[in-house]
């Protein structure tokens, strides 16, 4: 099993969302709003009211980077689902600029259902996952 | 060289001066989530009234397995309140990293 994390853009959760019911991954946990800053990010209102000779936008600049409001979305599956899903996220949030975030896949452990108490342990555990690759 | 997941729960606070000690060692990429929770101590009791969902920020960053340890002196350094620390100053998870991809390029990072 695998927990695939993803940072994407606020506008493109609803995309991602579709996307990934329509690839056979159902089940996802969404965090509101999270707040993140990549290699340098750069801000381009502060730029283009630096450019207008803005004072307040001229003392911003230089402050190192800047944060941008992102959301987290967490998809667990199973290993053969791994790559679909990391296909999927990459394939919706692409738009090629930087700001687009990032994908990480961590190893879980063990997952138990909180409705029947089933606990599947090892890497590769299959049995509490249905045949959609998402904990039902 | 494989990466890993650094969690650090830390005073919301704190967490404007363990970002600019981050981005002053040399990891500018971090996320930022607003937590809620309680530790060892239970939470806090103030006379009656015990708090036990405390805010507390997470700041996320993925780092070579290499930089460990210089990651998390970084962050303690920043994190602590006093030279001996107190209660509440948070926790540091560490959790391996299986791959990470770059979405505006698609390419997986090793």
């Amino acid at each position: 099993m695998k927990e695939v994390m993803a940072v994407i853009r606020m506008n493109k959760i609803n995309d991602t969302k579709r996307a990934l019911n329509e690839a056979g991954i159902s089940s996802f946990t969404a965090t509101g709003r999270v707040q993140g800053r990549g290699k340098g990010l750069v801000d381009y209102r502060i730029l283009h009211g630096a450019e207008e000779g803005s004072p307040e936008a001229i003392a911003q600049l230089g402050e190192g980077p800047r944060l941008v409001p992102k959301r987290l979305i967490t998809v667990v599956v199973s290993d053969d689902w791994v790559d679909r899903t990391v296909e999927t996220i990459i394939k919706t949030n692409q738009t090629g600029s930087a700001g687009d975030g990032k994908i990480f896949v961590l190893p879980i452990l063990e997952a138990t259902r909180v409705r029947t108490g089933e606990t599947v342990e090892g890497p590769s555990g299959g049995d509490v996952l249905d045949s959609s690759g998402g904990l039902t | 060289m494989s990466k890993l997941l650094i969690r650090s729960i830390v005073r919301p606070e704190k967490a404007d001066v363990v970002m600019e000690a981050l981005l002053e060692a040399g990891y500018p990429a971090v996320t930022k989530v607003p937590v809620f929770g309680r530790g060892k101590q239970r939470g806090l009791k103030v006379g009656e009234v015990t708090y036990d969902e405390l805010p507390k920020e997470m700041l996320m960053t993925v780092v070579p397995e290499a930089d460990k340890e210089f990651v998390v002196k970084a962050v303690l350094k920043a994190a602590k309140t006093s030279e001996a620390g107190n209660f509440g100053d948070g926790k540091i998870f560490i959790s391996p990293v299986e791959s990470a991809y770059t979405i505006s390029s698609g390419v997986k990072e090793d």
